[in-house]
């Protein structure tokens, strides 16, 4: 085997060590520069991509720390006829849809993370979260840009959702239902 | 662009993307057999991943041989089976886990066990004497664990209920090597458990697993008292005294291991993992001023009471003086002859099997990274290092996405802690660090390492693939 060969076959080696990585990069693309949103943004602070390893969510997660836990028991301990099963869209591009809910806490933005993904002009990235809280479903606002409105009211704190009250984020409307 | 993204959620197909096939769908959803775009994305990569590996095999037999020889080949293509197989459990029990997690640690893997054959074949070692078969032999154990993982624990909040337990479990593991009779005291650290003459096993590897459990547990439970209250000073929140507690058993943990096992980067990895995990769960910049100069007050201390923590310093500081480089046990001759290893290599690195790394002391474990940058060059160094921000960066990325607070601190410890170990690692080697003895993950041959950092890898798949089971509505304004 000459010097010749090995050394281009080095550098093939190389290469195809590179190609790899760059297969991964292209792959993941949309996770390093965000979704591409249908309309031109008029909401500047909801821009950034949901890339970046931001603490800010863990920390706003803070605020309800155990919920997770504590939320599930009481779900669980509560159990009456009263407790919501599922969130319907009332007005927008997908009105009459039903989203199930569990017991996990949704989150609500234009991020690909949140579990119900709203793109619209309106809609900040993570614009706001809904959470089980001893057994009833609260709404909290993540310091969105336009705001999240219960029955008209803008949402300042976490707030229990009652039943059939509307909730408002950016042009979409829905409500919880039994 | 695409309708899908790396994430595999559809956007315009359908409005709402079915749950996870084992529950059961409500009323007015439909369930929609999605093709499973992101496993035949995983599978393309993995066969890639296994061309790389096989090819760096046949390059080592070229390079440091002259002509090819299958056995070994065979063995590495037994290897590939293996990573296939756990490719198809994931199809069956993890539909929607991350892609990249796989490929990268099976190219990682197959690039450890191409350099420690080469190594092997410096020496002249063949058969189970040799750190390749054995090497293979335990990758193989670790991909059957990593399966077994993803069988064992269908949801990661399962561990949750474990939190006490693993805590438990990890301080076992520790102690372990104190054990007389059954540690093992190898190069002067204690960190070794052996059965018999013929496997030693390093249970500290397994201890960061159930340590990153443990934190992710205490802290989400408790992390209200460590993050609210407290006084500000110096334009910083600081806890109050009767909450320092737990920063200050792991110290103290931690300096238990440097006096007691001798062993420096453990410690460092430990307290580290634990540091971080607590910034990301308060998100108080305090607690890390707080635990980066205690640490660093113990290191300094260490370094001027204890012996061997006093070389390695030294070393660090001096290591081209003579009286360093001549000093018997734990002078800086392996450093030096690692650095001269990597100048050798150059940009492209001197070919595979062209090299010397075998002049270096234990070329295949501590300095794999040294032996790999002769080798392979700056250009494959950095390959290899872009691999691990990779990794990383995908583990971040499922803790960044998780829904529930245990997941989130659990995926993002768990990618921490491999990014730390590396950058002890290759931090020690480059001399940017005082050097220590920690493996690099999926690299350095060692069967806990590997059986740890793949059971990391399923753990991170169960995580991402929980992630993105969630049920999911998206609205296109």
């Amino acid at each position: 085997m000459s010097e010749l060969t090995l050394l281009v076959l080095q550098l093939g080696f190389l290469l195809l060590l590179w190609v790899f990585i760059f297969a991964i990069v292209y792959a993941l693309r949309s996770d390093l520069f965000g979704q591409r949103v249908r309309k031109l943004q008029t909401d500047g602070t909801g821009a950034t991509p949901p890339g970046g390893f931001a603490a800010a969510p863990v920390k706003a997660a803070a605020a309800a720390g155990g919920a997770g836990a504590a939320g599930a028991a009481g779900a669980a301990a509560s159990g009456s006829s009263d407790s919501p099963s599922k969130l319907v869209i009332t007005s927008g591009q997908k009105a009459g849809t039903e989203f199930p809910l569990g017991r996990d806490e949704i989150t609500i933005g234009r991020s690909s993370d949140s579990a119900i993904i709203i793109r619209d002009d309106y809609t900040s990235t993570h614009h706001a979260r809904m959470m089980l809280w001893n057994g009833r479903w609260m709404i909290q606002d993540l310091d969105s840009t336009n705001g999240t409105f219960l029955d008209g009211a803008r949402v300042t704190a976490p707030v229990p959702i009652p039943l059939g009250a509307t909730i408002k984020v950016g042009a979409t409307t829905f409500e919880l239902r039994r | 662009m695409s309708d899908t993204d790396a994430t595999g959620r559809i956007s315009t197909s359908s409005p709402v993307t079915p749950p996870a096939p084992t529950a059961t769908p409500p009323d007015g959803m439909r369930r929609i057999r999605m093709p499973q775009r992101l496993r035949n994305l995983e599978f393309w990569l993995l066969l890639m991943a296994c061309f790389i590996n096989a090819s760096a095999i046949v390059l080592v037999q070229l390079g440091a041989l002259g002509r090819i020889d299958t056995q070994l080949v065979l063995l590495g293509a037994g290897l590939s089976v293996l990573v296939f197989g756990l490719h198809i459990v994931m199809r069956f029990v993890a539909r929607d886990a991350d892609p990249f997690l796989l490929p990268i640690a099976t190219v990682l893997n197959g690039l450890g066990i191409a350099q420690i054959y080469r190594i092997d074949i410096a020496f002249g070692d063949s058969g189970w004497e040799s750190a390749s078969v054995r090497q293979i032999a335990w990758s193989a154990i670790a991909i059957i664990a990593a399966i077994g993982t993803m069988l064992l624990i269908r949801n990661h909040r399962v561990l949750f209920r474990y939190t006490y337990l693993s805590g438990l479990i990890a301080i076992v593991l520790l102690l372990l090597p104190l054990v007389p009779g059954l540690g093992q005291e190898i190069n002067g650290a204690r960190v070794w458990i052996s059965f018999g003459s013929f496997a030693t096993f390093q249970p500290g590897e397994i201890a960061k697993i159930a340590l990153a459990v443990f934190f992710a547990g205490y802290l989400v439970r408790n992390r209200d008292s460590l993050s609210m209250v407290g006084t500000k000073f110096l334009g910083m929140r600081f806890p109050r005294a009767r909450d320092l507690g737990p920063l200050l058993i792991v110290w103290a943990l931690s300096m238990a291991v440097i006096v007691f096992q001798r062993d420096l980067g453990t410690a460092l990895l430990y307290f580290g993992l634990f540091l971080v995990m607590l910034y990301v769960a308060t998100s108080r910049l305090s607690w890390v001023v707080l635990g980066l100069s205690l640490f660093l007050a113990g290191a300094l201390i260490a370094s001027q009471t204890l012996d061997y923590v006093h070389a390695r310093f030294e070393n660090w500081l001096v290591p081209f003086s003579d009286a360093r480089y001549d000093a018997d046990p734990g002078g800086s001759y392996q450093l030096v002859q690692g650095l001269f290893g990597l100048a050798n290599g150059g940009l492209i690195g001197t070919g595979w099997g062209r090299g010397s790394p075998d002049i270096t002391p234990v070329p295949q474990s501590d300095y794999i990274i040294a032996s790999l940058g002769e080798e392979l060059g700056l250009a494959g160094l950095f390959a290899i290092f872009a691999l691990y921000v990779l990794l990383v960066a995908r583990g971040f990325r499922i803790g960044f996405a998780g829904q529930d607070d245990f997941g989130k601190l659990l995926g993002v410890g768990l990618a921490f802690v491999v990014a730390l170990q590396v950058f002890i690692v290759v931090g020690g080697v480059t001399r940017v660090i005082p050097l220590t003895g920690l493996t690099t993950p999926f690299l350095a041959a060692g069967g806990s390492s590997l059986i740890a950092n793949w059971i990391i890898v399923a753990l991170l798949l169960r995580l991402s693939d929980t992630v993105r089971n969630h049920p999911r509505l998206v609205i296109d304004g």
